[in-house]
């Protein structure tokens, strides 16, 4: 009885103690609040109010009636984006597609690259190679994509130029649609494989020279060592960047593809991002492109949680 | 000695050797060739490029087409923008980041568990291009200058990089600045700032090269020409092919679009292709610093 007694009457002084301490340790720290405070006020301000703008997919939105003033629709815009628009799906498709080639074709690329710059021995080469490709990454994409296109130009470019001197007829690369997908992933590895090359480049380095020194006694060809050494130990880094890359299929460069693509085009090219931007800024339709907006985030978020768990279960590493 | 010698032969010219180095060079070449060719045209004589001839080097010398460039009002308006989005954006970009990653980095800290979360979850979900836009538009920032620094001006990628860097800084070091005294602004100034020197100057980097190139912003939220920055006028000029503006010089009526496009574009980037040698050494260590969490 006294003993309970004793308990009882200790509980509600411990909690005390620990609000006080709590007070204690808020104002102890108070300075490492006012140094996150600009930040968190922008992530609420330009991240997470975003979130809430989210609601007008379930009204009608116009902006003499704001954000929560339009009338509610419920799920009316997500039956007519899934049963009735007619290119919802196209543009879901050429999304998906558009990375899925992006996966086999420019995926590999980087690693190759790093396995091929890993056999140069001169140091002062391999740095200036690395110098030149990853220049292109830092240049932007509407000087990018304005190289490429005055490239492909049916009259004045350099590959028309060099296909006519074969007595061949100039091509319309740029208005045909079945060139489109082709060249947004060449233009891809072409500006961003050589800076991919990083991230292998790093992984290679932590391979255990015991190896390769194995390796060399047991007599192993320069592609053995490749095969065999080098890739097995940078598989895991590969394996994580692959899963990453599948968790972020929804997203397709908004830039890349508004400098490279153009009406003619639009049936193979046309992604989530830009017909959003063209539709709802272009012509007002606010509540039915965020509901497309709305779409691509779940799935994009879906994808990106479980590829994320997938890696940390398997590899311990991952986004977060 | 022909055993040493063969072996020496098989050491050096084997043929995935060869083949890495044949295909390398090729790629580095094909990395620098359309910056040798725009170059290479824009300085060339216009009257050859108007002919359409294959340009491989320069072709006569002429700096007419950057004249031209140079002496258009848009151009220098919208140059003018970037370097100043640049600059600004830059600035309260690396502190405000800075500031915050240190603090949030802090595992003593109440909520520090939260924060991370806070951060983490705008890599997983965003609210969209729509609203976004419209949070801009509500805030009055739309078509100001503001629209192109505050709705991109932290990453959150970037921070998680300092984060990590932060957390990595040996704890005793904080402790001996605190028992003598010293407050956490104090540490953070004068004891943080210049141990994460290396992952601030990376982020540094990453921002600058943000700003200068960003499309987007100025696509979305800048309606007046005036207001416009290089990477959006570059869009109009070259991609849209709004030149009238550009040969209302009646002297320019001649110049072909190429010569005018490809100077335009130099420009644009030049600022880029200079500073580039010098920051190339300070990126791939920030890239390894925090790519991927292990």
């Amino acid at each position: 009885m006294k003993q309970s007694q004793t308990a009882a009457a200790l509980i509600p002084k411990e909690k005390k103690r620990d609000w006080k301490k709590l007070g204690r340790e808020l104002v102890r720290d108070r300075w490492l609040y006012l140094l996150m405070l600009p930040g968190i006020i922008w992530f609420v301000v330009y991240r997470y109010l975003p979130m809430f703008g989210l609601y007008i997919a379930f009204n009608e939105f116009s902006f003499a009636k704001g954000i929560f003033g339009g009338e509610f629709v419920g799920l009316k815009y997500f039956k007519y984006i899934f049963f009735e628009h007619r290119n919802f799906w196209q543009l879901v498709s050429n999304t998906l597609l558009i990375n899925l080639y992006k996966l086999i074709f420019y995926f590999p690329t980087p690693i190759v690259f790093a396995l091929m710059l890993n056999e140069i021995r001169s140091v002062k080469f391999k740095r200036t190679l690395q110098t030149l490709i990853y220049l292109p990454h830092f240049v932007s994409w509407v000087v990018f994509g304005s190289i490429i296109i005055t490239f492909l130009n049916p009259t004045e470019g350099i590959v028309n130029q060099i296909i006519q001197a074969f007595g061949g007829q100039p091509v319309f690369f740029m208005s045909n649609p079945d060139y489109f997908r082709p060249i947004v992933i060449l233009s891809d590895i072409w500006k961003e494989a050589g800076y991919g090359t990083i991230i292998y480049l790093a992984a290679i380095t932590g391979v255990d020279p015991s190896l390769y020194e194995a390796g060399r006694i047991d007599g192993a060809s320069k592609w053995q060592t490749a095969f065999y050494i080098t890739l097995p130990c940078i598989s895991e880094t590969i394996v994580v960047m692959l899963l990453l890359d599948i968790g972020r299929m929804m997203n397709v460069s908004f830039e890349q593809i508004y400098v490279l693509a153009n009406p003619t085009v639009y049936e193979t090219g046309d992604v989530i991002s830009t017909y959003v931007y063209r539709l709802g800024l272009g012509q007002g339709r606010f509540s039915l492109t965020t509901s497309i907006g709305l779409f691509q985030s779940v799935v994009g978020f879906i994808l990106l949680t479980t590829c994320n768990a997938i890696s940390r279960k398997a590899f311990d590493k991952g986004l977060w | 000695m022909s055993k040493k010698n063969s072996r020496l032969i098989r050491d050096t010219y084997d043929a995935p050797v060869i083949l890495s180095y044949i295909s390398m060079t090729l790629f580095a070449i094909l990395c620098v060739f359309p910056f040798y060719y725009i170059i290479t045209v824009s300085i060339s004589d216009p009257a050859n490029v108007r002919e359409g001839a294959m340009i491989l080097w320069p072709k006569g010398f002429s700096l007419e087409a950057y004249r031209i460039t140079f002496s258009h009002a848009r151009f220098y308006s919208a140059f003018r923008i970037s370097v100043f989005r640049t600059i600004i954006g830059t600035a309260l970009g690396v502190s405000i980041s800075s500031a915050m990653a240190y603090a949030v980095s802090r595992p003593y800290l109440h909520g520090h568990r939260f924060f991370t979360v806070f951060l983490v979850f705008t890599m997983l979900f965003n609210g969209g291009i729509i609203p976004t836009y419209l949070v801009v538009r509500y805030t009055g920032i739309i078509d100001t200058f503001w629209a192109l620094i505050l709705p991109n001006m932290l990453n959150t990628f970037n921070i998680i990089v300092l984060i990590n860097f932060f957390q990595a800084v040996p704890a005793e070091l904080e402790e001996s600045a605190k028992i003598d005294g010293a407050n956490d602004l104090v540490i953070f100034a004068k004891l943080m700032i210049p141990v994460a020197m290396p992952a601030i100057a990376t982020i540094t980097l990453f921002i600058a090269v943000y700003h200068w190139n960003a499309l987007m912003d100025g696509i979305l939220y800048i309606n007046t020409p005036a207001k416009k920055p290089l990477q959006v006028y570059l869009n109009d000029i070259v991609l849209a092919g709004q030149t009238e503006d550009l040969f209302q010089d009646s002297s320019s009526k001649w110049l072909p679009t190429m010569s005018l496009k490809t100077a335009t574009i130099v420009a644009s980037t030049l600022p880029i292709l200079v500073v580039y040698p010098f920051l190339q050494k300070y990126f791939v260590k920030g890239i390894m610093v925090g790519s991927v969490k292990g």
